[in-house]
């Protein structure tokens, strides 16, 4: 018998069952859908954190006080240990530092804004040196960034996020307009692209002002953020070296101890990233993978019981001349299609949520495009894993005893 | 000698129940000629139904030769007695044995898709068979959709579909009214005047008288092989 009529009975069989075929199923359906679109949100924020999370340049890293934390001693350890940095170590850094094209540094804090009756909460005010808007380049819808000079004489200027100008200044023009910042007018220069949101948090809820404004209202007790660029991205190692040296110097570290301060490069950002939700995706494969045994095993299951059901069918085939393989093909061939229409309805399914998560939530979902592939040859395997048995039970029934079953 | 389709020697079979041997065939003799018309009689408990079994290529013996014809196919393998069931023997059960949810063409075309026939001369085959017994305005009906006299036609066009060397019939009147049975069986006298070589296993003397040779098993032996020079008429179905 040929592939073709053993497809034809099957679509049969499994449609002649249909509701029965379809619980069969939800094992595999529920697998299937679970683990492509978990993938799918998996790869939405890898794709996400590349593109703006981590959005410095290349041969471009900052140094800061704490690094990406990931537990609590490490927490405990960074605070004991962990030294704010001054503006004299950003000094120290620019003008010691060979390799660097450029330092730049910010700090930030957080402030109520209001103008009339509108009011921000929780905006992030930042002083910055204007060079940082060079190395975390932002790119202007209106106006224009901050001036070295602006810096220099602590002009009060800010450049402002997208939400702030909608917010505060609905429906005008807000260049030439002033905020209030801790009661200090500052007059705005210019407004920046909207960035978007990234879990549910805007990105464009800031206000940057020039660093020495920023140290005139809000004192000297914060820690910076240092932002270097080297000379070259083949230079960024010798920065970096040169960076750690005129720290440790500054801050009196003996040889052997370890840095009061965290250097973050964008590759270490992605590294960290990716190593999480490698983690998590591996996590997830693992249960997953336990709902799609479960779901061959119900396969395998309702085969058996179809294999007996079927008996007598099978002994009549066998009487007018079906061989023992083309009744395993048969079976075979039923246990893969069932597999496999789960499988299609799963991907479907993570389609279907895919889309619905990155339009409805914050969650960017970005659909893999080898999940129907991959599917298609992890429900073939279930089909054949679990339909073997059944198949091979059904080709070594006795005709005999087969055709006298009722 | 050269022209017969069965040719037996001292076929036996044994089956082991648990501890006991049970010697269901003990020396079975047998020749059937092409274009013969046998009934294989016996009461139940006689060896008859194992007897048809061997024939029909269902089972192998324990010991003896066995020609079908032509082909000894005591010591085939698995695959190559199920190529002879679909090549050599049309079978025609007791019960009809058709796939429920095929209709009478698909029933008729199943040993065809196991003989390796293209969809086209299958359905051309099928259909032709399908006319000898009468029932060319029934094939798309499904088994629930005819009578059991039309069932049991179904069955025996989906036995000469292939044009076996011998139609092996095992009760095929079992479940039927008399009327009916008496139309099966001058289906099956038409068949035997058009050249097919038949055997009937029945345990009623009244179908066996239909035969032109009846064959008696008793206690797995052959009791009795007889010519029937009087076959009772068949009427006209």
């Amino acid at each position: 018998m040929n592939v073709i009529e053993a497809t034809r009975l099957a679509v049969e069989s499994i449609w002649v069952n249909r509701l029965r075929s379809f619980l069969t199923l939800l094992g595999v359906i529920i697998g299937i859908a679970s683990i492509v679109s978990t993938y799918a949100v998996i790869e939405g924020l890898n794709k996400y954190v590349e593109e703006k999370l981590s959005n410095l340049g290349s041969g471009v890293f900052t140094v800061q006080r704490f690094g990406i934390i990931t537990n609590r001693q490490q927490f405990l350890d960074a605070i004991r240990r962990n030294r704010p940095l001054r503006r004299e170590d950003a000094y120290a850094v620019r003008e010691r530092c060979t390799s660097a094209a450029s330092v730049a540094w910010q700090v930030r804090s957080t402030a109520d804004l209001k103008r009339g009756a509108n009011e921000l909460l929780s905006v992030e005010v930042s002083g910055i040196t204007p060079g940082i808007l060079e190395i975390e380049p932002y790119d202007v819808a209106d106006g224009r960034i901050l001036m070295p000079f602006e810096d220099q004489r602590s002009v009060p200027v800010a450049f402002i996020g997208n939400d702030v100008a909608e917010r505060l200044f609905p429906g005008v023009d807000p260049i030439g307009k002033r905020l209030r910042i801790k009661g200090t007018p500052v007059r705005i220069v210019g407004v920046a692209e909207k960035k978007g949101s990234f879990l549910g948090f805007s990105q464009d809820n800031f206000v940057k002002i020039p660093y020495s404004l920023h140290r005139k209202l809000y004192g000297t007790t914060r820690s910076l953020r240092i932002s270097v660029q080297a000379k070259s991205s083949s230079s960024m190692d010798d920065a970096m070296d040169e960076v750690r040296a005129v720290l440790r110097a500054r801050h009196h570290l003996r040889p052997g101890e370890e840095d009061d301060f965290d250097i973050l490069t964008s590759a270490g950002i992605n590294d960290l990233w990716r190593g999480m939700t490698k983690t998590i995706f591996a996590i997830a494969i693992f249960v997953v993978g336990i709902s799609l045994v479960v779901g061959g095993v119900v396969i395998m299951n309702i085969m058996l019981v179809s294999v007996i059901e079927r008996t007598r069918e099978i002994g009549v085939r066998k009487a007018v001349g079906a061989r023992q393989r083309d009744i395993v093909q048969q079976f075979l061939i039923e246990s893969i299609m069932l597999s496999c229409i789960g499988g299609a309805i799963g991907v479907a399914i993570a389609f279907g949520a895919a889309a619905l998560l990155s339009e409805y939530t914050p969650l960017p979902a970005q659909f893999p495009t080898w999940a129907p592939w991959g599917a298609f040859l992890v429900c073939t395997c279930i089909g054949v894993f679990f339909g073997i048995h059944p198949a091979k039970r059904a080709a070594k029934l006795d005709p005999i005893e087969a055709l006298r079953t009722e | 000698m050269s022209d017969a389709v069965i040719r037996a020697e001292g076929l036996t079979r044994s089956f082991s129940m648990g501890t006991t041997t049970v010697q269901a065939l003990r020396g079975i003799d047998l020749t059937i000629e092409r274009g013969e018309y046998v009934a294989i009689m016996g009461p139940s408990g006689s060896g008859k139904s194992t007897l048809m079994n061997l024939i029909g290529c269902l089972d192998t013996p324990t010991d003896g030769q066995y020609h079908l014809n032509g082909t000894a196919v005591a010591q085939l393998a698995e695959h190559e007695l199920a190529r002879i069931r679909n090549k050599e023997i049309g079978f025609v059960f007791q019960s009809f044995n058709l796939l429920a949810r095929a209709t009478a063409l698909r029933n008729v075309e199943l040993p065809l898709i196991y003989g390796g026939i293209g969809p086209k001369e299958r359905r051309e085959r099928a259909a032709e068979a399908l006319r000898e017994v009468d029932l060319d305005d029934r094939m798309d009906h499904r088994p629930n959709e005819l009578s059991g006299g039309q069932r049991q036609r179904v069955s025996i066009a989906r036995a000469l579909v292939t044009k076996p060397a011998l139609l092996l019939a095992d009760e095929p009147t079992g479940n039927l009214d008399s009327k009916t049975s008496h139309e099966i069986m001058a289906l099956f006298q038409r068949l035997h005047e058009s050249g097919n070589t038949m055997v009937v296993v029945t345990h009623e003397r009244e179908i066996a008288d239909h035969t032109r040779r009846v064959v008696t098993i008793r206690d797995g032996l052959v009791a009795s092989d007889q010519l029937n020079d009087a076959p009772s008429s068949s009427g006209t179905a």
